[in-house]
């Protein structure tokens, strides 16, 4: 039996969730994790039909004890399972023991991880080529270290006699390493086209905004609410993927807003890697929106800020806001005393909230605020075709006040430095005069 | 703004005949995403004979430490305390402690790191040890798939 192989691939799987804890760790942290753990299997829409925990260091074996192994087979069994889904990871070796005894005990599921479970949600979010090459990387980077392995439990009844099976497991993890070389090259040219916008944004003035946080932080509905869209945006994990960037103004100055992906805890070192582009486009943001979901109790807000910060400490160099969202369900004194709290963690803060609108005010004036200044310059373009075609531009790249129309169209016009420094370029091909 | 003690020890690995270490303790006003001001930096150095173990590690930090006027919390790295939970850890300590949490607070360990890593080298180059190092690093060079034996070697003669 192939130890990968998905039972009873329907709309709704039952699925079991196993969480093995050390002893001594944190209980309410655990919970916490247990929590979000099974929020995730929401966004698959799986049904969570029990929930087996364990104190106990990992065993080599089952990761969790061998009797407690035993007891999750009949359990799997008994509820009809299609799922065992694990918060640790576990090696190939574990995977083919726990379906071992799975199918011993009359259960039909499969056993996977926490890592396969967000590759999967992934899968099925993933809509464009580039995001569904980055899963795919994601998913070969995972199989790689355990394709030996793999092959062998695979074809363990198939041994033909002693050294009968290197060429299968060798050609296999070739194919893998040959997939992830050709995906690489593809996404580099992605890439490449990526921060090719990117660097014509930035010369062009375009002050990026990027909305960053916790996943189901509630990016979606703060961006909808700043851009006026219909994005989808759900109370669920991961349910943007794929960076969605649109044009807001602000103080008459169109900035560039990007809703992006979330961050989870212990994300996978392949998942960060195949996402690296992504995250980028947050890490050369000029500004970062740091979105909190202020109504959770104290400590899980700052599991959540520290992981962000994580995230974005080492790359980003933008300034942040630290956007505390859904906070119109507390009253001023409890929210006073969250932020004393988490003081050391929050910079920036703005109340708002993006359901409501409370705040919203604020939190424009606030990016407003740090918008880089705009240098004036007085510009005379001759009133003819040539002269109207370079107006135009001066409309696309800045701000045009107020235009006399004579022999000569003469306005002032308000732009970034890196914009008025091709200004002159602009007016020598129309003979115009600063 | 916030004072932070943010403590680094670098040199936790054996070389020659022991573990020549360094700590640096640097006292900082932080906020969650920057460093506003470098108050004052201690920095000591730590020769032990076999791998430091926690308490060792507890007292390395509590001494460079403790020679820093402005007082604040003690930042450390997490793995510089074996990975162990922060609930047992902070008892072991006299004074306030808690691992790396903001961008803030990695950027003043990062500081620290630099001090103690750039501390180090300078006293292993005073004390001629980075050269004995060196010949060492080409023995291994020159033994090429045979390093790692002569690294086990080595940990048996210890």
């Amino acid at each position: 039996m192939n130890p990968y192989q998905e039972a009873g691939e329907d709309a709704h799987r039952n699925v079991i969730l196993v969480m093995r804890t050390d002893p001594d760790s944190d209980a309410e942290d655990n919970q916490r994790k247990l929590q979000e753990f099974s929020e995730l299997t929401k966004a698959l829409n799986d049904k969570v039909v029990d929930v087996i925990t364990q104190e106990r260091y990992p065993d080599r074996k089952y990761n969790v004890g061998s009797g407690k192994a035993k007891e999750l087979a009949i359990v799997a069994r008994d509820k009809k399972a299609n799922r065992i889904i694990f918060y640790d990871p576990l090696s190939t070796s574990q995977i083919y023991n726990i379906s071992k005894l799975c199918s011993e005990a009359g259960a039909n599921c499969r056993v996977m991880d926490r890592f396969q479970l967000i590759l999967d949600i992934f899968a099925q979010r993933a809509t464009t080529h580039r995001s569904k090459l980055q899963v795919e990387l994601a998913r070969l980077r995972y199989e790689l270290p355990n394709a030996r392995i793999l092959v062998s439990l695979s074809k363990k009844e198939e041994r033909a006699g002693w050294g009968g099976l290197g060429d299968y497991e060798d050609s296999y993890e070739q194919d893998i390493k040959k997939r992830i070389a050709r995906i690489n090259t593809e996404l580099k040219k992605a890439d490449l086209e990526e921060e090719a916008r990117r660097v014509y944004r930035h010369k062009n003035g375009f002050f990026i905004v990027s909305l960053a946080g916790y996943t189901n932080a509630g990016k979606s509905t703060l961006f909808n609410a700043l851009v006026d869209e219909q994005t989808e945006s759900k109370d669920m994990f991961f349910t943007t993927l794929i960076p969605k960037t649109r044009a807001l103004i602000i103080n008459k100055r169109k900035i560039l807003l990007t809703d992006t992906v979330g961050f989870i805890e212990d994300l996978p070192h392949f998942l960060v890697d195949a996402f690296r582009s992504t995250l980028e486009g947050i890490y050369f943001s000029d500004m970062i929106l740091l979105v909190v979901d202020f109504s959770e109790p104290t400590e899980h807000i700052r599991k959540k800020l520290m992981i962000s910060h994580e995230t974005l400490w080492e790359k980003s160099t933008s300034n942040i806001i630290t956007v505390l969202n859904k906070s119109e369900t507390m009253k001023p004194a409890e929210r006073k005393k969250k932020l004393e709290e988490l003081s050391h963690l929050i910079y920036n803060p703005i109340f708002i909230s993006a359901k409501t609108g409370m705040g919203m005010p604020d939190l424009m004036n606030e990016i407003g605020m740090c918008l880089p200044p705009l240098v004036t310059q007085t510009i005379s373009l001759p009133n003819n075709e040539s002269g109207a075609a370079a107006l135009s531009w001066f409309y696309d790249n800045g701000l045009v006040e107020e235009i006399l129309y004579g022999k000569y169209m003469t306005f002032d016009f308000s732009a970034t430095e890196d914009v008025m420094a091709k200004v002159n370029d602009i007016i020598s091909k129309t003979q115009a005069t600063l | 703004m916030f004072t932070v003690i943010a403590v680094d020890i670098s040199g936790r690995h054996r070389i020659d005949a022991g573990y020549y270490m360094v700590c640096a303790a640097a006292s900082v006003e932080i906020t969650p995403t920057s460093i506003e001001k470098i108050n004052e930096i201690n920095t000591e150095a730590f020769l032990f004979s076999k791998p430091p173990e926690l308490l060792d590690i507890v007292k390395i930090i509590e001494n460079t430490a403790a020679k820093i006027k402005k007082k604040g919390a003690l930042i450390v790295e997490r793995g510089d305390l074996f990975n162990l939970d922060e609930n047992l850890s902070k008892p072991m300590f006299t004074q306030e402690i808690r691992y790396q949490e903001s961008i803030g607070e990695r950027k003043a360990i990062e500081l620290a790191h630099y001090v103690s890593l750039s501390t180090r080298n300078l006293l292993l180059k005073e004390t001629g040890l980075d050269i004995r190092i060196h010949e060492n690093d080409e023995d291994n060079i020159d033994a090429g798939d045979n390093a790692d034996d002569n690294n086990k070697d080595g940990a048996d003669v210890e």
